[in-house]
This record gives structure tokens, C-alpha cells and sequence, in this order.
């Protein structure tokens, strides 16, 4: 057979676009087992512990010192959930990436969609459509729950209209999202997924339990800064003057976020597959 | 449709692939055959974008596989079958496939015919056998309807059948006028399937040839011949030609050719049954090629291997 007077099939026409990689990454996130696993453990877990805190602490009220009083924080209480929910969301936003990695389909991702930046933005956008829905659910969800729950036990509580509370409800969201996207970069770089929720761990909880028992200067900067902890300050109705306010210390996290979402995406462009 | 050209892959201290130069025709199946580490898998990531060379470039149909604006509709790949999500089922892992390339979501129940697995397209594929997995990857390379095939080992985990299939499947995609490129260890699978051949050892090019050529090269001259009178015919022939015995009724003969042999015969009235030029299998020309190219080798090889390489 002469291979000259052939001529083979010419590639039908169409212009793969981000939108198509935008569908695609949606299907398979959509698809993928863990992803349903994660969000209804991360809202059951959640809104019940903002319940279960809310009675807990309720029940303490009448037997703390004035000074405990003071400091008493209806909105950290009923938000307290987000602390869990950074790591899980993390996981998932981790897994978009890692579970590729594990199972190899990075193989048949790349090869269908070579530009490796469009991959990792349409990764990046299937997730915050994931994860701020999600977000917004557990931290309005624990929000009123945790905040019915003090009621009932006669504790001080605070309502939706009452300062403080929606950024702490809306702000709380954004930093979840955030946490879900520090969970891609990380992953990215690191492609486990085992590696990358140690890391997470570490990284999001490890570090916030040792911080206050880190040396002096150390222990201050880390308890003050470090972009978990400081982020963590948006779901907090109480002040306190040592701490980064609610909004530098989301922009903290936010900032980290930028950095790390900078070097997964130099990362994934020039690494091997 | 694929050219390859100086290609170079260097991993740490291992030169995994070595200044390698070759093109891949349309309406042909190209075998790509080497040992163990020969760098097969690494070209063929290169290829298409997955590594980058440390030097030398890889085209398709012209251009960097990248630069293609749908590349599911340009070039097909099977480079690893168990790459699926297992949680994940055949439909919904062509569907995000298709839908990243704009392909119509009615190709995916297609390929998925095309491969007999219509029956399980709903099924998880963590509960997928090899073979199953197997043709899950080739559904998945034939998505786009693509003018270029690439399969990396695409037998692997096939049953007989399967392994029929796939030498159809190939020659039928030639035959439309496509480019194949299927690497394999099963040599009598590519001695039926491949019309040319393109061998590589540790990295380098060591044959670039039409697989007839590429047999008939190594097959030397001998040929066999039967006859209840070989003990006569030997006679006859050892005078100017070399002849060993083959059984009690058989004479190889080296060194004249089955007209010859046969003009002799008839000449001096001796009887044949049988007259034919030795074929080596493409395996022999294979081993005999690569001997000295082998990557991994067994201490105790075969017959025809024996000698120890490095
Ligand atoms: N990511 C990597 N890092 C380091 N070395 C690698 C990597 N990938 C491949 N190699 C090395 O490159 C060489 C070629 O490997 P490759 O997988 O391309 O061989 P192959 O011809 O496909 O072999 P096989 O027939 O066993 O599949 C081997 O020595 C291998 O160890
Ligand atoms: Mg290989």
C-alpha cells in the first residue's frame, strides 16, 4: 500500500476552548466519589458541631468568671465547625489535583488539554463553584443553629442583623474557599494526596495548637500571622488587641493563597506530567 | 504525520532517550519495538507533550502536539490503560474526555460500541478487568476520530480475542489512510499487524525499516527441503553447497535458492515434498537485533540469547 496517494483524514475543525476544559473539569468533579463524601461530611459536621458547641457553651455560661464573660464569643462558638472544614475542603481541593496524579488519568487530562495553565484555571473554577456553595451552607447553617442553640440554653447570642455577623457568616465562607484552594496549590506541588493532607493538617491545625508554645517573638509573630490562624480571626465577634482584625487577617490567608496558587500553576507548567 | 527529530531525554544520570530521529507514515502501522527500557514509553510522552525533551523537537501532522486547537481530534493515545479513575464509570470518564475537546457526547456511546463495552458504560471502572480497562483506553483514543493513533503496549491484558480485534482495529485504521503507531513485545502479534518497523535500544535508533525488509535481512539463505531421496540429494548438492540434515527426510541447504534447488533436483530425478525459504520470526530478527542493546536481561535466556550482555 503506497502511503503518497493516500491522504488521511484531516482533523475535523473545532477550537478547544477554556469553556469545553471549564465542562470537563466539571464532570469530573462531579464524578468523582470523594467529592459528595467530603461535602456532606463537612456540612453534617459542620452545622452539628455549631449545635452541639452552641448547647455546650450555653450550659457553661452561668459558671464563668466575668472575665470569661467578657470574652464570651456567640459567633466563634457557632463557627467553630470551620476549623474542620478547612482541612476537608482542603482535602477536596487537594484531590482535584492529587487523585489525578494517583490514578494517572494526569495522562489522559494533559493529552486532551495540553495547555497546562487553562487545566489548572478550569480546575481552580469547578472548585470555588464547589466549595463556595458548600461554605456558605456551613457557615450560615452553624451560624443559625449555634446561635438557636445558645438561645435555648439562656447564653448571649447574636442574630444575622446584629454587627459582625454577616462578615463573619460571608467572610467565614470566603476563608473556606481559600482553604479549598491553598489545598489545590498544595497538592499540585506535591501531587500525594497522603503527603498533602499531613500537610494540611499540619499547616492548618498542627501549627495553630503549638504556635502559643513556641518561644517569645516566635510564638507571638506565628500566632498573629501565620495565614491559618490570622484568617481564622473573620469568624470571631470578640477582639482581642494582640490578634490581627477580621479582614487584614483574611487578606493574610488570601495573600498566601495568591502565593501558593502562583507556584503550583509555574509548577504545573513545567514539570514533567 | 509523526516526526521526530534529534529527540533527547535525559533523567539525572539515565540518558533515556538518545538523539532520536524518525517518522511515523500515514496508511501505515508502525511497529515501535525495543527491550526493556529502551525509552519506547518516553518517546512516545514526548510526543505528545506529557515530558518535554531535554533537546530535539516531536511534531504531529506538523506542529508540537500542544499547538493542535482540539488535540483528541488531531492524534489518539492509549499510553496507559490503567489510568482511570476507579471510581469513576466508563461513560462519565469519555464524557469529560469529550467534552474538554468539544466532541459530541453521542461519540462517546459510540466508541463505547466500537469497543464492546456499551454493556458496562455505567459500570465503575475500578471494577473493570485489564482487558476491559484496555479497551476503555482505546475507546478513549478513537474519541476524536483522529488522523494519528499512538498505543503504547495496547495488547496488554487482552484476551485472544481482544488481541484479533486490536490487529483489525489497526489495520483497518491504516487502511483509511491513518497513521499508527503501536508499541508492543508480542512480536508475532506486530509481525501480523506492522507494516514497518522502527526498533530503538537504550535509547537509540537501531532499525528503521519496512518489516519484510526488515525479516527477509536477517533471514540469511537457507532453505529446506524434504525428500524420501534426501540422502541422493545431499550427494548431489554437498559438492558446491553447504547441507545439514533436518530429520531423516530433510536437508537444509544454504547457499542456492529454492529455483536452483529444485532445477538440480528434477535434473538428477530426485523426488521432493517439500521446497521452501526459511523465514526467521520477526522474534529472531528481533533478538538477534537487539542483543546487544538489552537493557534487563535474563542470566539463562533462551536459545538464540544465549550469550550474556550487559
Ligand atoms: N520519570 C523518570 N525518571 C527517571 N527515569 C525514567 C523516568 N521515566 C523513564 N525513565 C527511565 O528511562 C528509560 C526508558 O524508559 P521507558 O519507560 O521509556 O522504556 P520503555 O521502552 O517504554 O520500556 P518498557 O518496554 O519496559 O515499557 C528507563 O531506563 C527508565 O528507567
Ligand atoms: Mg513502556
Amino acid at each position: 500500500m503506497s502511503a503518497s496517494t493516500m491522504s488521511a483524514p484531516a482533523p475535523a475543525a473545532g477550537r478547544a476552548t477554556f469553556v469545553h476544559c471549564l465542562h470537563a473539569e466539571w464532570i469530573k468533579i462531579r464524578t468523582m466519589r470523594s467529592t459528595l463524601a467530603v461535602v456532606l461530611g463537612t456540612v453534617a459536621f459542620g452545622i452539628g458541631l455549631a449545635a452541639l458547641g452552641g448547647t455546650a457553651a450555653g450550659d457553661e455560661y452561668p459558671n464563668l468568671s466575668a472575665a470569661d464573660r467578657a470574652s464570651f464569643d456567640p459567633l466563634a462558638i457557632s463557627l467553630r465547625g470551620y476549623l474542620l472544614a478547612q482541612v476537608s475542603l482542603g482535602l477536596l481541593g487537594a484531590l482535584v489535583v492529587t487523585s489525578e496524579y494517583g490514578a494517572r488519568t494526569i495522562v489522559g487530562t494533559l493529552t486532551a488539554v495540553p495547555r497546562r495553565t487553562r487545566v489548572l484555571a478550569a480546575k481552580a473554577v469547578t472548585l470555588i463553584a464547589v466549595a463556595l456553595p458548600v461554605a456558605l451552607l456551613i457557615c450560615l447553617g452553624g451560624f443559625l443553629v449555634g446561635q438557636s442553640a445558645l438561645a435555648d440554653a439562656g447564653a448571649p447570642h447574636v442574630a444575622l442583623s446584629d454587627p459582625g455577623s454577616l462578615r463573619a457568616v460571608l467572610g467565614g465562607a470566603l476563608y473556606l474557599t481559600l482553604a479549598a484552594l491553598f489545598g489545590l496549590a498544595t497538592g499540585t506541588v506535591i501531587r500525594s494526596t497522603t503527603a498533602t493532607v499531613t500537610t494540611l493538617f499540619g499547616v492548618m491545625l498542627i501549627v495553630r495548637g503549638f504556635a502559643p508554645a513556641l518561644p517569645g517573638a516566635l510564638g507571638d509573630w506565628t500566632v498573629k500571622y501565620w495565614p491559618p490562624i490570622a484568617g481564622g480571626q473573620i469568624v470571631t465577634g470578640y477582639r482581642d488587641p494582640d490578634l490581627l482584625a477580621p479582614w487584614p487577617g483574611l487578606s493574610m490567608m488570601a495573600v498566601c493563597v495568591a502565593v501558593l496558587l502562583i507556584a503550583a500553576f509555574a509548577a504545573f507548567r513545567r514539570r514533567d506530567a | 504525520m509523526i516526526e521526530v527529530r534529534g529527540l533527547t531525554k535525559r533523567y539525572g544520570e539515565v540518558l533515556a532517550v538518545d538523539d532520536l530521529t524518525f517518522a511515523v507514515r500515514p496508511g501505515e502501522v508502525t511497529g515501535f519495538l525495543g527491550p526493556n527500557g529502551a525509552g519506547k514509553s518516553t518517546t512516545l510522552r514526548m510526543v505528545l507533550g506529557l515530558d518535554a525533551p531535554t533537546s530535539g523537537t516531536a511534531t504531529v501532522g506538523g506542529r508540537p502536539y500542544a499547538d493542535h486547537p482540539a488535540p483528541l481530534r488531531a492524534v489518539g493515545a492509549l499510553l496507559d490503560a490503567g489510568a482511570v479513575l476507579p471510581g469513576r464509570t466508563a461513560r462519565h470518564h469519555l464524557l469529560a474526555l469529550a467534552a474538554s475537546n468539544g466532541i459530541p457526547r453521542r461519540r462517546v456511546a459510540e466508541v463505547l460500541a466500537e469497543v464492546g463495552l456499551d454493556g458496562v458504560a455505567r459500570r465503575r471502572t475500578g471494577t473493570f478487568s485489564l482487558g476491559m480497562r484496555q479497551r476503555l483506553g482505546i475507546a478513549a483514543a478513537l474519541l476524536g476520530d483522529p488522523p494519528v493513533l499512538v498505543f503504547d503496549e495496547p495488547l496488554n491484558g487482552l484476551d485472544p480475542e481482544g488481541i484479533v480485534w486490536i490487529r483489525g482495529l489497526m489495520r483497518r485504521m491504516a487502511a483509511e489512510g491513518r497513521a499508527v503507531l503501536m508499541s508492543s513485545h508480542l512480536m508475532s502479534e506486530i509481525e501480523l499487524t506492522a507494516d514497518h518497523l522502527i526498533v530503538i535500544g537504550r535509547g537509540r535508533l537501531v532499525a528503521d525499516t519496512a518489516m519484510r525488509a526488515f525479516i527477509d535481512a536477517r533471514s540469511g539463505r537457507e532453505v529446506l527441503v524434504r525428500s524420501p531421496q534426501a540422502a541422493a540429494l545431499r550427494r548431489m548438492l554437498s559438492a558446491a553447497v553447504q547441507v545439514r540434515e533436518d530429520g531423516a527426510d530433510g536437508l537444509v541447504v544454504t547457499g542456492l535458492d529454492t529455483a536452483e534447488i529444485g532445477a538440480l533436483a528434477s535434473a538428477g530425478g530426485v523426488e521432493l515434498h517439500e521446497l521452501t525459504a526459511r523465514q526467521v520470526s520477526l522474534e529472531q530478527a528481533f533478538m538477534d537485533l537487539t542483543r546487544d542493546v538489552v537493557e534487563y536481561h535474563t542470566e539463562h535466556a533462551p536459545d538464540g540469547a544465549k550469550e550474556t550482555v550487559r
